[in-house]
C-alpha cells in the first residue's frame, strides 16, 4: 500500500509539473515587437543601408573554399535594379575570352531584401557575370580531362543571410552554403570600370611569378613560406619544416586595399585574417598590426642563384651613369660597337656572380663577364669581391673600353645597399652605393 | 482493497488532469501579427512595366502569382539552380499567355483556367541536372496548383525546335500533370504500355525503340504519369510533319547488337557485308541509308557510300518489328483515351486544342508579343 501511494504521489507531481508547463503557452516577451513585425522592420532597415549614400557596394565574393574570392562592385537602387560589375577571367569566359583572362563586366539586374528566418538579400534575376558562380553548369577548363560539374557549376551563392551592419560593413552569409563574406560601403561617385581595374593591377602587384615564394612574417620572429600567390590559393608551411607533409591551402581574395584570407587562420598561436598594403608593398595584418607578408631581405632575393638582373641604364646615378655613358662612346669609337645589355646573375658552371656587358657588333653579341663572390651584410646590404676572373670577351673588351674596368672597381670596393618598389614583389631593386648615395643602378628582374 | 487505492489515485490524477486543461482553456488568439502590406504597384519600379502586366493578365484574371524573380526557398534546395533573367522572363510571360493561356481561354471557354489553372508559375534560369543520371529537369507540376518552368535563360526565341521541345511542350506537359492531378484518368491508359516503362534507364533508350514500344518521346517511357502527359503535350505541340515522323519511328522493327544492353543503340535497318547473306549483318544508322524508288513504285534501299566487290550498291533491310506491339496503334490508342478524357472530363476538345496552338506557334511575332509589356506606361 505504502509503495502503491508512493507511486501515485509521484506520478501526480511529475503529470502537475507537466501540465502546468504545457499551459504556459507563451515565454516570456523578450523582443518588444513580434517576429513578424521585427522581420519586416529588419527588411526596410536593410533595404535603407543598402540603397542610402548612393548604393554602392564593394562584395568580397566567395564562391566556394576551394577557389579565390572576387570582388564586386554593386549598386543597389530604390526601383529594385542593382548593377553588378566584376574583373575577373570567369567573366572572360562569358565574354568569349580566354580563360585566364580577367575581364570587366557589368550588367543590371534585381535584388531584393526578402525575409525568410530572418533577412535576406537576394539577387532574383540573373545576371550574367555574378551569377555564374550558381550556375550548374560544367565549370569551363583548360584540361579536357577536368571533372564534369553539370548540376553543380561553382556552387556559389546568390541569396544572403543578412547577419549585421557596422561601421558601413555589412556581415552577410550565403544562404544555401553558408560562407561568411562582408560587404562595404564604396563612394558612390567611384567608376566600376576603374575601380576594378585597380583591384585587379593590386593584385597583380602582389604575387609575381618571378618571386616563386614569399613569407608570413610572425611577431614572434618566425616565417612562413608562401607559394602559389598568383594563383590566390596559398600553400603554406612553417619555414624549415617539410613541405609536402606539412604544407595547408588557404584561399584569399584580393580587393581594393589589400588581401584577405577567407576564413581567419591561425599560425603559431597567431589569428591572422585581413592584411592591408603599405607604401612600401608590403602586407600588414590589419588584425594584430604586426604581421608582415613580404618577400625574403633584400640581399637574399638579390643574391637568389636562379634570378638574372638585367640593368635599367636609364635609372641610373652618379659613378655608375657616368661609366655606362663613357662605356657607350668607348664601344662606338672601337669599331661602332653598341652596348646592348648589362646583367648580374649567378654563374653556376663557375659558382660565381657575373656582371656580364652584351656588346653588339654586326648582329653578333659578345658578353664581357666579370666573376665576383657576394655576401650579404646586412638585410638590405651587399657586397660584391672580384675575383680577378673574367671572360675572353672582357680580356678584349676590358682594353678598349676601361670604363668596363671602372664599374668592376666599383662594385668591388663598395658595399651597396638595396631598395625595391615593392617588398612584396621586389622585381625591381636599386642598388645604391652606401657611401655615395647619388651613385646608384636599378636592376630588373 | 487493492480496488479502493487504485480509485482514489484514479480520482486524484482525473482532478488534476481536470485542473490542467481547464486553465489550457483561456487561451484566445489575438489580431493578426502579419501587417497589413500595401500591394500597390510602384510605377517607379525597374520590373513596373511586367509586373503590370503579370496582375492584369494572370492575378486578377486567374488569380495566379508568375514569379519570375527566384527566390530559392521556392524550389528544390538540393538542385543548385539560378534566376531567371528579366529580358527572357518578358518573352515567356507573353508566350505563356498566346500559346497557353488565351488558347484554353478559346477552347474551354474563360472559365475553364479561372477554375483550373495552376496558381503558381514559377520560371527558372537553370535546368534542375540530375548529375548522377544525366539528366535533367525542365519542367515540374506540384500539388495541381503550381507549375516550374526551367532552363528559361537558355532560350532561343527564334529557334522553333528548341522553345517547342523545352517550353511550348513543358507548359502543355505540366498542365496536363495539373490536370490529372484534379481529375485522375482513365486506368486504361495505364495499360496499354505496361511492363514496358524503365523509370531508370528512359534516358538511354532511344527514340526509336520507344515509339515502336508506342511511346512518343523516350521520357513518356519513364511512368504512365509522364507517359500520360507526353502523349498529349507531343500532339498538341508537334507539327505535322514531326507528330508524323513519330508515327513513322513506331511502325519500324527495331534491334541493337545486344538487346539486353538497355543502353546500347537501336537501329531500324541492316545490310550484309558484299552483300553475301551468308555473312554476320550490319546495322546502319537511318542517315546512311538511301532511298530510290522504281518506275513500278517499288522501293529499294541501299548502303550509302559503299559497293560491294563486283560494284553493286550494298542492299540494306528493314528490321524486322519483333516487339510484338503494334507501336502506332499503341500511340494513337493513348491519343484518343487523352482526346476522351479532356472531352469527357473537361470539355475541351483536344483536336482544337491542337490546331489552335499549332496555328499560334507558328504565327507569333515576339515582337508585338513584348509591345503588351513594353508598352505599358
Amino acid at each position: 500500500m505504502k509503495k502503491f501511494l508512493n507511486i501515485s504521489l509521484l506520478s501526480l507531481v511529475v503529470l502537475s509539473s507537466l501540465t502546468l508547463g504545457s499551459c504556459k503557452n507563451e515565454i516570456d516577451e523578450i523582443f518588444d515587437e513580434d517576429a513578424v513585425a521585427r522581420l519586416d522592420k529588419a527588411k526596410a532597415e536593410f533595404t535603407e543601408i543598402l540603397t542610402s549614400n548612393g548604393g554602392k557596394w564593394q562584395m568580397e565574393y566567395y564562391a566556394n573554399a576551394n577557389e579565390p574570392g572576387y570582388v564586386y562592385l554593386m549598386t543597389f537602387r530604390t526601383d529594385g535594379s542593382v548593377t553588378i560589375s566584376g574583373k575577373n577571367e570567369w567573366i572572360g569566359y562569358v565574354e568569349g575570352e580566354s580563360l585566364k583572362v580577367p575581364t570587366f563586366g557589368s550588367q543590371t539586374s534585381l535584388w531584393e531584401v526578402i525575409t525568410d528566418n530572418g533577412p535576406v538579400l537576394s539577387f532574383n534575376s540573373f545576371n550574367k557575370y555574378f551569377h555564374l558562380f550558381a550556375d550548374p553548369e560544367d565549370i569551363p577548363s583548360l584540361d579536357e580531362e577536368a571533372t564534369d560539374e553539370t548540376g553543380y557549376g561553382h556552387e556559389g551563392d546568390y541569396e544572403f543571410d543578412l547577419m549585421r551592419y557596422s561601421n558601413d560593413t555589412l556581415y552577410i552569409s550565403g544562404k544555401k552554403y553558408g560562407i561568411d563574406m562582408i560587404m562595404t560601403r564604396v563612394d558612390a561617385n567611384v567608376d566600376d570600370h576603374v575601380y576594378m581595374d585597380e583591384v585587379v593591377a593590386m593584385a597583380d602587384s602582389f604575387f609575381n611569378a618571378k618571386i616563386p615564394q614569399v613569407y608570413i612574417n610572425l611577431p614572434n620572429d618566425t616565417r612562413w613560406v608562401v607559394k602559389n600567390g598568383a594563383s590566390s590559393i596559398l600553400k603554406m608551411f612553417r619555414e624549415g619544416a617539410d613541405e609536402i607533409s606539412t604544407a595547408e591551402t588557404h584561399n584569399v581574395i584580393i580587393t581594393h586595399d589589400g588581401l584577405s584570407f577567407m576564413n581567419p587562420i591561425t599560425l603559431d598561436g597567431y589569428t591572422i585574417q585581413n592584411f592591408i598594403r603599405q607604401a612600401d608593398g608590403s602586407l600588414l595584418c590589419r588584425d594584430d598590426n604586426t604581421t608582415t607578408i613580404t618577400a625574403d631581405i633584400l640581399s637574399n632575393v638579390f643574391m637568389t642563384q636562379t634570378f638574372n638582373w638585367k640593368a635599367d641604364t636609364v635609372q641610373s646615378g652618379g659613378e655608375f651613369a657616368n661609366f655606362i655613358r663613357s662605356m657607350k662612346t668607348e664601344l662606338n669609337d672601337y669599331g661602332k660597337r653598341k652596348l646592348s645589355s648589362v646583367q648580374m646573375y649567378y654563374d653556376n658552371s663557375l659558382s660565381r656572380y657575373a656582371i656580364s656587358f652584351g656588346c653588339l657588333y654586326q648582329k653578333r653579341t659578345f658578353y664581357a663577364n666579370y666573376y665576383f663572390t657576394a655576401e650579404a651584410v646586412g638585410d638590405n646590404q651587399i657586397k660584391f669581391h672580384y675575383t680577378g676572373e673574367l671572360s675572353d670577351a672582357a680580356v678584349i673588351y676590358g682594353e678598349k673600353c676601361p670604363s668596363m674596368n671602372s664599374i668592376v672597381q666599383l662594385l668591388n670596393s663598395s658595399t651597396f645597399t638595396l631598395t625595391t618598389s615593392s617588398l612584396l614583389a621586389p622585381v625591381d631593386m636599386k642598388m645604391t652605393d652606401s657611401g655615395n648615395s647619388a651613385t646608384y643602378i636599378t636592376w630588373r628582374l | 482493497m487493492k480496488k479502493i487505492q487504485y480509485f482514489i489515485s484514479a480520482l486524484l490524477l482525473v482532478a488534476v488532469a481536470a485542473m490542467s486543461l481547464s486553465s489550457c482553456s483561456e487561451d484566445k488568439l489575438g489580431p493578426t501579427i502579419f501587417p497589413d502590406v500595401d500591394e500597390t504597384l510602384d510605377p517607379s519600379s525597374y520590373t513596373y512595366q511586367l509586373d503590370k502586366f503579370l496582375e492584369d493578365n494572370y492575378l486578377k484574371k486567374y488569380n495566379l502569382t508568375f514569379l519570375y524573380k527566384m527566390p530559392d526557398v521556392s524550389t528544390n534546395m538540393n538542385y543548385n539552380l539560378v534566376p531567371a533573367t528579366y529580358e527572357n522572363s518578358i518573352d515567356l510571360a507573353v508566350l505563356c499567355k498566346y500559346l497557353w493561356f488565351d488558347v484554353y481561354d478559346k477552347v474551354g471557354g474563360e472559365d475553364f483556367l479561372k477554375s483550373y489553372g495552376p496558381r503558381i508559375i514559377l520560371l527558372i534560369g537553370s535546368p534542375a541536372y540530375n548529375p548522377t543520371s544525366g539528366t535533367e529537369i525542365v519542367g515540374l507540376a506540384e500539388g495541381g496548383i503550381k507549375v516550374s518552368l526551367f532552363k528559361v535563360n537558355a532560350m532561343r526565341i527564334n529557334d522553333f525546335n528548341m522553345m517547342n521541345e523545352y517550353y511550348f511542350k513543358t507548359m502543355h506537359h505540366e498542365f496536363a500533370h495539373i490536370l490529372h492531378q484534379t481529375k485522375t484518368y482513365p486506368n486504361e491508359f495505364n495499360t496499354i504500355s505496361i511492363g514496358h516503362y524503365d523509370s531508370n534507364n528512359w534516358q538511354d533508350r532511344s527514340e526509336g525503340q520507344v515509339a515502336s514500344l508506342g511511346f512518343v518521346t523516350t521520357y513518356a517511357s519513364s511512368e504512365f504519369r509522364e507517359d500520360f502527359a507526353e502523349t498529349i503535350a507531343n500532339y498538341i505541340v508537334k507539327t505535322d510533319e514531326q507528330w508524323n515522323y513519330i508515327l513513322d519511328l513506331a511502325s519500324r522493327g527495331w534491334a541493337s547488337g545486344d538487346e539486353d544492353d538497355v543502353t546500347s543503340q537501336f537501329f531500324c535497318y541492316y545490310y550484309y557485308p558484299n552483300n553475301d547473306v551468308t555473312q554476320d549483318l550490319v546495322y546502319v544508322s537511318e542517315w546512311n541509308v538511301f532511298t530510290e524508288v522504281d518506275e513500278d513504285g517499288t522501293v529499294h534501299k541501299y548502303w550509302r557510300n559503299n559497293k560491294d566487290s563486283e560494284g553493286n550498291r550494298i542492299v540494306v533491310y528493314d528490321v524486322e518489328d519483333k516487339d510484338g506491339i503494334d507501336g502506332v496503334e499503341a500511340i494513337l490508342q493513348k491519343v484518343q483515351i487523352a482526346r476522351t478524357w479532356l472531352k469527357e472530363s473537361w470539355g475541351i476538345d483536344l483536336d482544337q486544342l491542337r490546331e489552335e496552338v499549332q496555328y499560334r506557334q507558328s504565327h507569333y511575332d515576339i515582337n508585338e508579343l513584348r509591345k503588351q509589356v513594353t508598352d505599358i506606361h
